[in-house]
């Protein structure tokens, strides 16, 4: 022992070389070895979430910077950097990711994109819901604008997902999540479609509550244009059901005696109350334009166009906001037909028997009440008979032969009396027309079967 | 410590040969060897770097560096302690009894 310690004192010559070996080991192993630890902690820390993770090395320390989404978590990750073989020390930067109080999350869409914001509670789930929302919106740009944050209540995920498939469903507009309440706001892509996003509300994860539903629905539009060239009637648009689709076209074969209807409706929900009740007077006045475009919107009725004398157009303008149901409006825009030229008392005779040829002017049953249907009609043949101002004219009521002859006299009068009624009522001179009743005694065709009956059932204009 | 000898044992070899080459050398060199009180001084740095190394005070590469050095130096050491007593056992054998 003694000589060795006597040798030592001759042992440092050797040190010169040492450290000249030393300096040349720690020149070429420091950068090997530092990504080698810095590969090997982030390998450890794979399983590990972890928001803005940053991992340097200086020698064998090892610096951590990152945001944990839970204290276990944070002191999980560091304790798995600090078990990694040839690490030294681990500086630990990490912290908590912030909570958010509340926990917001929104969608929101635009006409050309879906901006997502507020905060996520995991990468993962931002990522799931990125993914959802470019899956259900097909096409649509999805610009994700949330951040992490902790405070995410329970079962976050799944109502997120819930709320992008409704986005999918509007427009444009908002949905929120704060916390656990719901609150949407915007424009349903489609008709039906705010019934939609309410039913799907119910199935939001236990916990989650609507705050506020203020989906707004498309306006429910239907369009009727009556084209006096083509000599059609265009119904477009919705319509709430297929009995009052098919009340609507047999109304307005009825009104349009002339028209051929094109019939483009389509069947949808979200009608406004009282849609029918509004909507066949309304065919009712665009019947008795010369042109016309009727333009049904929620409860906004426009009827634009030309009536075909002036007290047709005094009729429609202050008539038909009177028969609608309560809650709708209307807004007339009528002008009226410039007059057409006038003729003599041969041609006037030969429009009123085409006017009346092609269709009748119609009565309740039994009554002298002429039926609504019919003003279209009688507004033509007021036009016609203002074409001739210097004639008279005689109203001719007639009857089928069912019934007793005097209560069929009786009827043919007082229907004649009633269609002058209307004439005068419109501006026409009392004095240019006489209504005289013939009852059965003048049939057109035989009274054995409905339909000669029904065309015996006449007023004529006979100019004299 | 494992985790270095096993990424440079060809250093630490090399550490140890040297030291054995010295320690083998030492036993029949002549001339002066260092005094004995700048040897106390030695050993006390030597100890003060140890302590230093084992309390991870130097951060960074110059700690990873002091780790490095301390190894080389300690196997250095084992190297010419071997060296010297294998030397001075091989000496002793060949040497006519006095």
């Amino acid at each position: 022992m003694h000589g060795l310690f006597r040798w030592s004192s001759k042992w440092w010559p050797g040190v010169i070389p040492l450290v000249i070996f030393w300096a040349i080991a720690a020149w070429t192993s420091t950068e090997p070895l530092e990504a080698d630890l810095a590969q090997r902690s982030t390998a450890a820390l794979k399983d590990t979430v972890l928001n803005k993770r940053r991992i340097s090395v200086a020698g064998r320390d090892v610096t951590l910077a990152a945001e944990a989404f839970s204290e276990d978590g944070r002191t999980g990750a560091v304790a798995s950097v600090e078990s990694v073989p040839g690490v030294r020390l681990v500086n630990d930067e990490t912290r908590l990711v912030p909570e958010a109080q509340p926990f917001v999350w929104s969608a929101e869409r635009d006409v050309v994109r879906v901006t997502l914001s507020g905060s996520s509670p995991l990468p993962a789930s931002k990522g799931r819901l990125l993914e959802a929302a470019r899956a259900n919106l097909g096409g649509v740009e999805v610009v994700d604008g949330t951040t992490l944050a902790r405070g995410a209540p329970p079962r976050f995920d799944n109502a997120a997902l819930l709320l992008l498939d409704q986005i999918a469903k509007l427009k444009d507009g908002k949905i929120t999540l704060s916390d656990t309440k719901v609150s949407l706001s915007g424009m349903a892509r489609e008709l039906g479609g705010r019934e939609a996003v309410a039913a799907a509300l119910k199935n939001l994860p236990e916990g989650y509550s609507v705050a506020a539903n203020d989906v707004k629905a498309p306006p429910y539009i239907f369009q009727a244009y009556k084209d006096p060239v083509a000599v059609t009637l265009t119904l477009t648009g919705y319509v709430p059901d297929n009995n009052i689709h098919a009340a609507l076209v047999a109304a307005a074969g009825r009104k349009f005696f002339k028209e051929k209807v094109v019939d483009n409706l389509k069947a949808s929900v979200g009608a406004p109350a009282g849609f029918a009740n509004a909507v066949v007077p309304a065919l009712g006045a665009l019947s008795r334009l010369s042109t016309g475009t009727l333009v049904v919107s929620d409860r906004e009725v426009k009827l634009s166009g030309d009536a075909l004398h002036e007290a047709a157009a005094v009729q429609i303008r202050a008539g038909l906001g009177k028969d609608f149901p309560q809650g709708w409006q209307f807004k007339p825009e009528i002008s009226v037909k410039p007059p057409a030229a006038p003729v003599d008392a041969t041609v006037c005779q030969q429009l009123f028997a085409d006017l009346l040829g092609q269709a009748r002017i119609r009565f309740e049953s039994g009554k002298a009440d002429i039926v609504a249907d019919s003003a279209g009609l009688l507004d033509r043949l007021i036009e016609t008979a203002l074409r001739c101002p210097n004639t008279n004219i005689e109203i001719a009521g007639h009857t089928d032969s069912d019934g007793e002859e005097p209560s069929n006299q009786a009827l043919s009068e007082k229907r004649a009396q009633a269609v002058t009624d209307y004439l005068v009522k419109a501006g026409l001179p009392a004095n240019r027309f006489s209504a005289v009743g013939y009852g059965s005694t003048q049939p057109i065709a035989g009274n054995d079967n409905d339909q000669g009956r029904a065309q015996n059932r006449r007023i004529d204009f006979v100019v004299k | 410590m494992a985790y270095l000898t096993t990424f440079y044992w060809g250093w630490l070899l090399a550490s140890l040969l040297l030291g054995f080459a010295m320690g083998w050398i030492s036993v029949v060199q002549h001339g002066e060897g260092v005094s004995k009180k700048l040897r106390w001084w030695l050993a006390a740095l030597a100890a003060a770097l140890v302590a230093a190394a084992v309390a991870r005070v130097v951060p960074g590469r110059f700690g990873y560096w002091l780790d490095l050095g301390l190894i080389m130096f300690a196997l250095y050491l084992w190297g010419c302690a071997v060296g010297s007593c294998l030397r001075d056992w091989v000496v002793s054998r060949s040497a006519p009894p006095a």
